[in-house]
């Protein structure tokens, strides 16, 4: 029982599997709650930086991380972890570094300002002086935001330093800068953001380097969020502008992926007046990947445009709708959706509803599937009136070749159909279409079209249900000679017997599924046998319920196995 | 018979065009500069209007098109690939390379930049998303290519050719051209990579006071490849160009150099597309060792390092770089390092994989290896000898099989004594890579047991004491997602 702690953890620190040692690592915790703080100090800390030199980088990620750890075990003494964690900033493994970073950022909340200023900051200043290694002043920058505001005196020397590292000529340096500025200048005084900080970042956004000036676009969008409407017009927006037009379209594509952040944190005015314009470019880029991501903004940043300047996106859907990349398409399908709900009715028919019949027609499978996810929410929005426009196209994609297009048909004859209401409707436009699913070759859209079958016999009653419905399942048990055609009819007259009243259980649905109990599949036979057996719940006729249990008595001596098992299961009741 | 009748007639139309096209730009420019040079009697004083022509024809090759659409601007792109040719073979003539192209070098170089300096495209396979397992290997072709090959054709001559002198080019290839230069050699059209070589290549000869800034860049390439993208279509090109610049270094090296080879050359090594370059970076290394055969060291190290996981090509390529690099070491700087170069040896003799296994067993030719075993015999023998008369005896392949009993045979010629000692002795510690699973876990859970009692203990100490969780578990996802959950390794 009495293990010297420390001992053990040494015993499996020399072991020879780095995933063993990795793991010994992440107990340290458990030897440091045992030891106490002093001997924390004589030996652990000596250990741990033996292991510095020669161990592997994911155990020295393992230690970056339980350092932080540590440190809310001891936090009045966590100071003293500091000198191992700053020898870890200045490895050569990003992930090392980043983690180490983080354990001084959670050693920084235990420490008081005084000790930030005579501990902390020297140490960031050590390690952005570093001109050996690049790695300890991209260090440094990630750790500017935690220190900076609480360095009190020696904030002027942090920001003067800082300042100094947005010129590096390091190219790795001034990306880490482009990265972190926004997220600085959160904790930096207003009067230096717009003073010094703004210059930075706008030398940034002028940066020769494409891969500098790309990381700009979200440190961009966080600076705004400190700014006010005036600021944002006269320091954010040339810079906005300036990215849009820029020659490479990695950073175009950058400014695409977070305009409707952008669009967040600029305010809806600014966003109405000046993006649109700016969005309205990005769509019409030369680059599909632009494209692709300035449609994607579309759809959250389509809430901060005016209604009456909608209609300035309505061309370039019309166009984009055409794009000869799929990836666009597949998006525009989902803003001609969320746009319809925002246009006037008749304006949106007139423009649009040619796109979606178009897109419907792709030859590429996901805009198709897109595409007629749109069509539900696009008719709800123009009104049913115009459905039967649309019926032929959903017809058609009901035969399409991919399993995956028809179940998203299904669904969406489905949702229309729930929504429609009107019986007249229903039968005269709908119904074709969707008895369709009856006979699809993938089980997925039998299924899908089964699985919404209650919801929609309680819209359109028991007399559609035992008529029109009723009549198709009975045809396909008849005549198919599919039998899993047949299994899925035997599965929809199980649905509608939930739906309808008793007594049209017994007389209608029962004659039905007793024909099938000898059936000459075995499949049909134990599946009528299910199905009988949920019957028996909603028949009270005492004649009907004993000549149900005659039949599957008579069963009891049926050749298969599997019919054998589920005769047994039912008789169980 | 149809399709040909068709055919044959639309071919003269097709023909046509081109020729309307020259003669309507003949018309414009009557005749080649070159022509109107050659009538020019004193070469010093070129006439105001061939002057002007050519650099009317510059600034007209210094106009964008999109390369990527053939239908479009088709005249202009035939005029501008006619100019090129005419620029191109002006470069022939020295007198008119001194008298009009070098006094005009400004110009030229901002029209190459605004042909090459360009937003790299991203070359898709095709069009269309292509249907779950459907793989095409066709090389992607950049549709743009025919039209900048001749802008770096006339690039490379210019740099080549002996008129332009050093201190005339030296004012235009400054620290953001290179920078910029360098961003291309990310193509992935592999023929715009080559003429970027040899670019390069002849930029860093000739222009013998930007080196260093030359060198500092292609620096700055690497550091991002080895810590942000780890992923750079040209580093196998600039390995290239890197072999040629290190080959000329003074010895001894600069402690510049040394600092590259440490925080370049070796952690190149760690990049998930190594493959990719491995055969240019082993060329560089071996460079840097002979010229200074103390850094091997620090090679074995790194490599022991940077050891690849699950990856076993990657493993045989860095077996064969480490036989090589051992023969450089010196012996004796060896000795901190024998044990891990050892254990990770015979890792690989008794692992899974048998090419990996293979490569390994092929180290124990090489004398020089063998002496390096001889040396360190009292760490080695104990080592490998139980191991391998153990796999000698159970290993499943019957080649590999025969080799470890070679292998044996020559342990025991090396020194009988020892040999035998270390059979009889058989230290566990070393033993555990053949252990089987059952056993392995067994001694595993004895630990495991130890850390639970002060896991306990740790919470009585402290009953806010939040438990540890070890990412390497059986039920853990990090195990899991490694496929360490295989039964061929103990976690638990």
């Amino acid at each position: 029982m009495s293990e010297n702690p420390f001992e053990v953890f040494k015993e499996d620190m020399e072991n020879e599997e780095v995933y063993l040692r990795v793991n010994a690592i992440h107990r340290v915790r458990i030897i440091c709650t045992l030891i106490g703080i002093d001997q924390i100090k004589s030996q652990l800390i000596p250990y741990l930086d033996s292991l510095l030199n020669k161990d592997e980088d994911e155990v020295l990620f393992a230690m970056a991380e339980e350092l932080g750890n540590i440190a809310e075990i001891i936090p009045n003494q966590s100071s003293c972890l500091l000198n191992l964690l700053e020898k870890l900033t200045t490895f050569d493994e990003t992930l090392v570094r980043e983690q180490a970073v983080k354990s001084i950022s959670i050693i920084c909340q235990f420490l008081s300002d005084l000790e930030i200023v005579n501990v902390i900051v020297p140490m960031w200043l050590r390690l952005a002086q570093n001109d050996t290694y690049f790695t300890c002043r991209i260090s440094a920058i990630n750790l500017m935001s935690p220190i900076y505001a609480r360095a009190g005196t020696q904030k002027d020397i942090m920001r003067l330093q800082f300042f100094e590292l947005c010129k590096e000529e390091a190219l790795m340096v001034r990306r880490a800068v482009a990265s972190k500025i926004g997220e600085i200048a959160q904790y930096m005084e207003k009067s230096h953001v717009i003073g010094e900080l703004l210059q930075a970042v706008k030398e940034l956004c002028h940066d020769e380097q494409d891969s500098v000036r790309l990381l700009c676009s979200e440190s961009l969008m966080r600076i705004t969020q400190i700014l006010n409407y005036n600021e944002i017009k006269a320091f954010i927006l040339p810079l906005i502008i300036l990215q849009a037009e820029d020659k490479s379209w990695k950073v175009r594509m950058a400014l695409a992926q977070i305009f409707a952040d952008l669009a967040i944190a600029v305010g809806k005015d600014i966003a109405d007046n000046q993006l649109l314009p700016i969005c309205l470019n990005l769509l019409k880029d030369t680059q599909s990947d632009v494209r692709v991501m300035g449609v994607k903004s579309l759809l959250k940043f389509i809430k901060f445009i005016s209604p009456e300047k909608l209609n300035l996106i309505v061309p370039n859907l019309q166009i984009l709708s055409e794009d000869s990349f799929s990836q666009v398409k597949q998006n525009v399908c989902e803003v001609i959706g969320l746009i319809a709900n925002l246009l006037p009715k008749e304006y949106c028919q007139n423009k649009l509803q040619k796109c979606l019949f178009d897109l419907m027609s792709d030859e590429n499978t996901e805009v198709r599937r897109n595409a007629i996810k749109s069509v539900g929410i696009f008719v709800m929005a123009i009104g049913f009136e115009q459905l039967n426009q649309f019926i032929p196209y959903l017809k058609k994609s009901m035969y399409d070749p991919k399993w995956r297009v028809r179940k998203e048909t299904i669904q969406t004859i489905i949702q229309l159909a729930l929504q429609v209401k009107q019986l007249d409707t229903f039968t005269q436009q709908l119904e074709e279409a969707f008895l369709l699913f009856l006979r699809d070759r993938a089980a997925e859209v039998r299924s899908t079209g089964l699985s919404q079958l209650s919801e929609l016999i309680s819209v359109y009653k028991q007399e559609w249900a035992l008529s029109n419905f009723l009549q198709k399942c009975v045809e396909i048990l008849e005549k198919d000679n599919g039998c899993f055609f047949r299994i899925n009819a035997l599965y929809a007259i199980q649905q509608i017997s939930f739906a309808v009243e008793n007594y049209q259980v017994e007389q209608r649905l029962w004659p039905i599924v007793q024909k099938y109990l000898k059936d000459p599949i075995p499949n049909i036979r134990f599946v009528s046998l299910k199905v009988a057996k949920s019957l028996l719940k909603k028949i009270e006729n005492q004649d009907v319920l004993i000549q149900i249990k005659q039949s599957i008595n008579e069963m009891l001596d049926d050749p298969d196995r599997d019919v054998k098992f589920y005769v047994q299961e039912a008789l169980q009741y | 018979m149809n399709n040909k009748a068709a055919s044959s007639k639309q071919t003269p139309a097709v023909r046509q065009q081109p020729q309307a096209a020259a003669t309507a730009s003949q018309n414009r420019t009557p005749q080649p500069i070159i022509q109107n040079m050659a009538r020019v009697t004193d070469p010093k004083h070129v006439p105001k209007e061939i002057r002007d022509q050519f650099l009317k024809k510059i600034h007209f090759c210094s106009q964008p098109y999109d390369f990527n659409d053939d239908t479009k601007n088709v005249k202009e792109k035939q005029e501008r690939s006619q100019y090129l040719q005419e620029l191109f073979d002006l470069l022939k003539e020295p007198n008119f390379v001194v008298n009009l192209v070098v006094p005009h070098l400004d110009l030229i170089i901002e029209m190459i930049e605004k042909n090459i300096f360009r937003p790299l495209p991203i070359l898709k396979k095709t069009a269309t998303n292509g249907e779950i397992g459907m793989e095409d290997d066709d090389q992607l072709i950049d549709p743009a290519w025919t039209h900048l090959q001749p802008v770096y054709e006339y690039f490379l001559q210019l740099i080549v050719n002996e008129q332009p002198d050093v201190k005339s080019l030296k004012i235009f290839i400054t620290h953001s051209f290179i920078q910029e230069f360098l961003e291309l050699f990310d193509s992935e059209e592999p023929r715009e990579r080559e003429y970027l070589k040899n670019i390069l290549h002849r930029l860093y000869a000739k222009l013998v006071p930007r080196r260093k800034m030359i060198r500092k860049a292609i620096n700055d390439c690497f550091y991002t490849l080895i810590h942000e993208t780890y992923k750079f279509n040209g580093a196998a090109e600039l390995l290239d160009i890197l072999a040629s610049i290190i080959s000329g270094f003074a010895v001894p090296l600069r402690e510049e150099h040394v600092i590259f080879f440490k925080t370049v050359i070796i952690p190149l090594h760690k990049v998930q597309t190594c493959q990719f370059y491995h055969e240019q970076l082993l060329r560089c290394s071996m460079l840097f060792l002979s010229k200074d055969p103390t850094l091997a060291t620090f090679l074995v190290e790194g490599l022991l390092r940077y050891w690849p996981f699950a990856n076993s090509a990657k493993e045989v390529m860095f077996l064969n770089e480490l036989l090589e690099v051992l023969e450089v070491c010196e012996i004796s700087k060896l000795e901190p390092l024998i044990p891990k170069l050892f254990k990770r040896l015979i890792k690989c003799i008794a692992g899974p994989h048998l090419q990996v296994a293979d490569r390994a067993m092929c180290f124990f030719e090489n004398d020089y290896f063998l002496t390096i075993l001889k040396s360190y015999k009292p760490f080695t023998f104990p080592l490998l000898v139980p191991v391998i008369a153990q796999i000698a005896d159970t290993h499943w392949h019957k080649v590999l099989q025969e080799s470890l009993n070679a292998l044996k045979t020559i342990l025991k010629e090396i020194d009988y004594q020892a040999f035998d000692k270390a059979l009889n002795n058989k230290d566990p510690k070393y033993l555990y890579i053949i252990q089987d699973a059952k056993n392995q876990k067994k001694d595993r859970q004895k630990i495991e047991e130890k850390w639970k009692n002060l896991t306990k203990q740790a919470i009585q100490k402290n009953p806010n004491f939040k438990e540890p969780i070890v990412p390497y578990s059986d039920t853990h996802i990090v195990g899991e997602h490694n496929g360490l959950n295989n039964g061929n390794i103990t976690i638990l």
